[in-house]
């Protein structure tokens, strides 16, 4: 069977993306009614609502067949209509799943004391999860430059608006979010600066290793060696040697430095960063052939101005898959820096973790997971790009 | 001899995983910490710390055995002719996992699971599950398709060829893929401490909290000795079996 045949019927990844939708919206619970934020609450499931019980009305059934629509349209209709047909309907799905789940959430709520909280159940993350993984596939299905960008800032948009007009206001979530709006931006900034600063401190690491031409082999042992070392263990070696540090040399504490703190954290995270950023390097200073080195040579050309105008450019996309690698790392491991006191969008979810508060985890978790994987499409983006149009 | 030559890149992840465990050995770590100008408190004795890291051991062992189970069975499934449209949202998805850091799948597991091992268990799990996957995707699709051709030539079945053919061939590369899955089980376990796990975690965590630096280092010292001792073994492995 040829690739052509195969991708003209569509193969099994439709349907095994309806079974999930419906298994997950049907078999699993999609909110939790629990008495306040702490316990793990009672679940209502899709079908609840159809006996005398408070429940789900008919919405999710109207989600089910847009999903279903969506799945047959891109089987069916492998135009680029149908693709943008069924694009639609899934992002219609999603909006109205998220009104459902909010207004239902405020239903159940309605008798219940002030410290009842609605909490969003796993039948419903794994439907909006699947529905978003779905409009993005169908979104580079249509390869229309910025789409998936422009969707994602239309969910943004239609998440702001539904949280003030306060349809989403009774989940659990929301309320979370509502307590700490300050501290969650504080933090949301304080995880850039962190994850930020060790990509830099690790670019400039990277640059001087490789300078290092003779010692390219104890390099490569002891970043590849870094990477063995697991996260946690790092930190807490880096505390206790900087605790020594400061002791012996005390003018570094009146600097302001201490052994807990961003400090231990930002070289800590660093690094881990080394080995992608050395070895992207080390690959796009050897991308160019030799023949346009020679060439680049015969014209006469200095060496500054042959690594500037000559391999630099050649392997400007090399160093962005690279630079891609280590912001996304970055991002993951500022979560750690926690744990030294670096504070970030990881101490959220440490304080839901030492409360067992699940949605203030949650509160922590999203930007973190939504931060990285922006940066990842934004970087693999540029990245096309600059090998789409050889310099 | 060529055994021995097989082994050799095995020695140096090996001897650092035998110096960091003489560096958590308790009269060792508190020589250091009174080195670096500190009066050493109460180290974490060694039975203690032996517990942990078999606990730890224990931990990182059956998710790697479950991640290997599914990654590998999975990867086998996505790579037989009439799953290749699966193939490409295998990608995406491995993509999108790696945004979600092991702390916050453990943090996540943690109101579902309760405290403890169950969460870093599903923790180590969900997060070694894509690259293992993904890594004998591409084990199996390096096997060049000519071998296949004549192996189907030969009149193999399409099992015989899998068992007989292909994975023998990819093998060395599934070693591998499962060398960075332990290297991720022995990393994400040390982060399941968050969770109330005991593993060689706990003392890093506790030791951070009270600003007690001797079991700090221990912990540290171990954690990364047993990864190193990990990563050898397995690099040991794939020497063997590239022979």
């Amino acid at each position: 069977m040829t690739p052509a045949t195969e991708d003209r019927r569509g193969g099994i990844g439709p349907p095994l993306f309806a079974a999930a939708f419906l298994g997950a919206v049907y078999g699993l619970p999609l909110v939790r009614i629990a008495k306040n934020r702490l316990v793990v609450g009672e679940p209502v499931y899709a079908l609840d609502g159809l006996g005398a019980l408070p429940g789900f009305g008919p919405e999710i059934e109207a989600v089910a067949g847009l999903v279903l629509g969506a799945v047959l349209l891109a089987r069916i209709g492998r135009t680029r209509i149908g693709v943008g047909a069924a694009t639609v309907l899934l992002a219609l799905a999603l909006a109205l799943l998220m009104l459902a789940l909010g207004s239902t959430a405020g239903d159940l709520l309605a008798g219940e004391p002030p410290a009842a909280r609605a909490g969003l159940a796993s039948g419903a993350w794994t439907a909006l999860l699947l529905l978003a993984g779905g409009l993005a596939h169908l979104a580079r299905r249509m390869a229309v430059p910025g789409l998936g960008g422009a969707l994602a800032a239309a969910f943004l948009g239609f998440v702001a608006l539904a949280g003030s007009t306060g349809t989403l206001g009774s989940l659990s979530l929301a309320i979370e979010f509502a307590a700490r709006k300050d501290a969650v931006g504080e933090a949301l900034v304080r995880h850039l600066l962190l994850s930020g600063s060790a990509v830099l401190l690790a670019v400039g690491g990277a640059v001087l290793l490789s300078l290092w031409r003779r010692g390219q082999g104890l390099v490569e042992v002891l970043v590849g060696g870094i990477q063995v070392v697991p996260a946690v263990a790092l930190l807490g070696a880096l505390v206790a040697v900087a605790s020594g540090l400061l002791r012996a040399v005390p003018a570094l504490r009146e600097a302001g430095l201490g052994a807990l703190g961003p400090v231990p954290a930002v070289i800590g995270i660093a690094a881990y960063l080394l080995l992608p950023l050395w070895r992207g390097l080390a690959l796009a200073l050897a991308a160019p052939d030799p023949a346009t080195l020679d060439a680049a040579e015969a014209l006469g050309l200095p060496p500054r101005t042959i690594l500037f105008q000559v391999r630099l450019p050649i392997g400007a996309g090399i160093l962005l898959g690279a630079l891609r690698v280590a912001c996304v790392q970055g991002i993951g491991l500022a979560t750690l820096g926690a744990l030294v006191g670096a504070g970030g969008l990881g101490g959220i979810v440490f304080d839901g973790m030492a409360q067992f508060a699940p949605d203030l985890i949650l509160l922590g978790a999203i930007p973190i997971v939504a931060l990285s994987l922006v940066v990842e499409r934004t970087l693999s983006l540029a990245e096309d790009r600059w090998r789409g149009t050889p310099a | 001899m060529t055994r021995l030559r097989a082994l050799r890149p095995a020695l140096g992840a090996g001897a650092a995983g035998l110096v960091l465990a003489c560096f958590s050995h308790p009269t060792v770590a508190a020589a250091i910490v009174s080195a670096l100008g500190e009066t050493p408190r109460r180290a974490l004795p060694l039975d203690h710390l032996g517990a942990l890291a078999l606990h730890h051991l224990i931990l990182a062992g059956t998710g790697l055995v479950l991640v290997a189970i599914t990654g590998i069975g999975l990867g086998i499934l996505a790579t037989r002719p009439g799953a290749a449209s699966v193939r490409g949202g295998i990608d995406t998805l491995a993509a999108a996992a790696q945004a979600v850091p092991p702390v916050v799948v453990v943090a996540l597991a943690l109101p579902v699971l309760g405290f403890g091992g169950p969460p870093t268990l599903l923790a180590l799990v969900l997060y070694g599950i894509m690259p293992t996957l993904r890594g004998t995707v591409g084990a199996l699709e390096a096997v060049p398709a000519e071998t296949r051709e004549a192996a189907k030539a030969l009149g193999l079945t399409a099992r015989q060829t899998l068992t007989r053919i292909e994975l023998p061939l990819a093998a060395p590369a599934i070693v591998e893929t499962l060398r960075t899955a332990l290297v991720l089980a022995v990393a994400t376990a040390a982060v399941g401490a968050l969770a109330g796990a005991a593993t060689l975690g706990t003392p890093i965590v506790a030791g951070l909290q009270n600003q007690n630096t001797v079991p700090m280092l221990q912990g540290a010292a171990a954690t990364a000795a047993l990864a190193f001792l990990c990563d050898a073994l397995m690099v040991a492995a794939a020497g063997l079996l590239r022979r």
